[in-house]
């Protein structure tokens, strides 16, 4: 059940400890968080473990938050860089060759519109992390540029760029498809 | 396939079509857009493209089963770690209730009395402080409707006089804030 109750309530609760009401902002959010992970990284395993690391922290960076921005956008900062962190730590080999499978597969091969959804995601797996974070940002959770470059604490003209060039990178490796 | 170069034969550049089809951009040239091959066959191409993302932005991403259990899991772990507790009693060994118990008794208590959306307690040490005697900050979100002095009154009645009987601890002051005001649907 979704309580009519403002996340800030939920928020002031669970910093004077109450983890209900942390509970509930984890019911109302997960979704968006999970779905971020689950774009960055392009695998349910790992977006189910940033999903849950990315709650951690927030609890336990609970007192620190001062409600500068919604606490959406504070958990998309954290789920980002957290998922950024597991991106940096995979081998430097492990998404290029997930993404260079796509590149020169035959199309009747990936006709299925399964199959086609399961290439484009780990086309998007295959982006620098940057450009990755930005795109899911923007084109799945619908956020406008200026609310992705606070959510990536940098500007909009560097957002505008990253997305810019994490589409085409995702057009070119679609191309054989069509 | 003419999404190799940023800027296509005519002089038009390939960021404008792509703004174009992403982000329902108005053409920068529209008639010279609509006369010219090179600009139909890459916005052709960049459609079709884009539409395998769009089809990726539709599709429902489900919840993991158990996700939330799993992350509350490790929260209710940390949660228990870091609490105060309160002394009860010492008659052969101390027995110690953590002040997130006490809390959750009495938001669970305060959220059953009718009228009330939302309760979240804070238990604080009791100054001066007493063994076995706490004092507790109490927020709430109620129905719009009821009279809100006496729905307080409500809460501070049941919650002093079931959580010594639940808990074993006494309780100092209860302070009571209303925060927000809801309407419930019927």
């Amino acid at each position: 059940m979704i309580l009519p109750v403002d996340d800030w309530i939920l928020l002031e609760a669970a910093q004077d400890g109450d983890v209900d009401a942390f509970e509930a902002l984890v019911r109302r959010h997960q979704a968006a968080v999970y779905r971020v992970a689950l774009r960055m990284l392009g695998s349910e395993a790992d977006a189910q473990d940033a999903t849950q690391e990315t709650f951690v922290r927030a609890w336990r960076g609970l007192r620190r938050f001062r409600g500068e921005s919604a606490v959406r956008t504070w958990l998309y900062r954290i789920v980002t860089r957290r998922c950024l962190d597991v991106i940096a730590a995979r081998r430097p080999t492990e998404d290029l060759r997930e993404a260079k499978l796509q590149t020169g597969a035959d199309p009747a091969e990936i006709a299925e519109q399964r199959e086609r959804l399961r290439a484009v995601t780990r086309i998007i797996a295959g982006l620098p992390g940057e450009q990755r974070a930005a795109l899911v940002l923007r084109e799945f959770e619908g956020l406008s540029y200026d609310q992705v470059a606070a959510v990536l604490n940098t500007s909009v003209p560097a957002v505008k760029g990253r997305i810019h060039r994490a589409r085409l990178a995702v057009l070119k490796q679609t191309a054989p498809w069509r | 396939m003419r999404i190799d170069h940023e800027r296509l034969p005519c002089g038009t550049e390939l960021a404008s079509l792509v703004l174009e089809v992403a982000d329902g951009q108005p053409p920068a040239d529209r008639l010279h857009e609509e006369g010219c091959p090179y600009c139909q066959a890459a916005l052709r191409d960049v459609r079709q493209g884009w539409g395998e993302v769009e089809a990726l932005i539709r599709e429902a991403v489900p919840i993991p089963a158990g996700l939330t259990a799993q992350i509350m899991a490790a929260v209710r772990a940390l949660a228990r770690r870091a609490a105060d507790s309160v002394l009860l009693g010492l008659p052969r060994g101390e027995t110690r209730i953590s002040h997130g118990v006490v809390g959750q008794t009495i938001q669970r208590l305060a959220a059953a009395v009718p009228g009330v959306v939302f309760a979240s307690a804070k238990p604080l040490a009791h100054e001066p402080p007493e063994p076995g005697r706490l004092s507790v900050a109490i927020r709430l979100v109620v129905a719009f409707g009821p009279a809100i002095d006496t729905l307080a009154d409500a809460v501070r009645q049941v919650v002093d006089r079931r959580i010594p009987r639940l808990t074993g601890a006494e309780l100092g002051r209860i302070d009571i804030t209303v925060v927000d005001v809801a309407e419930v649907p019927d």
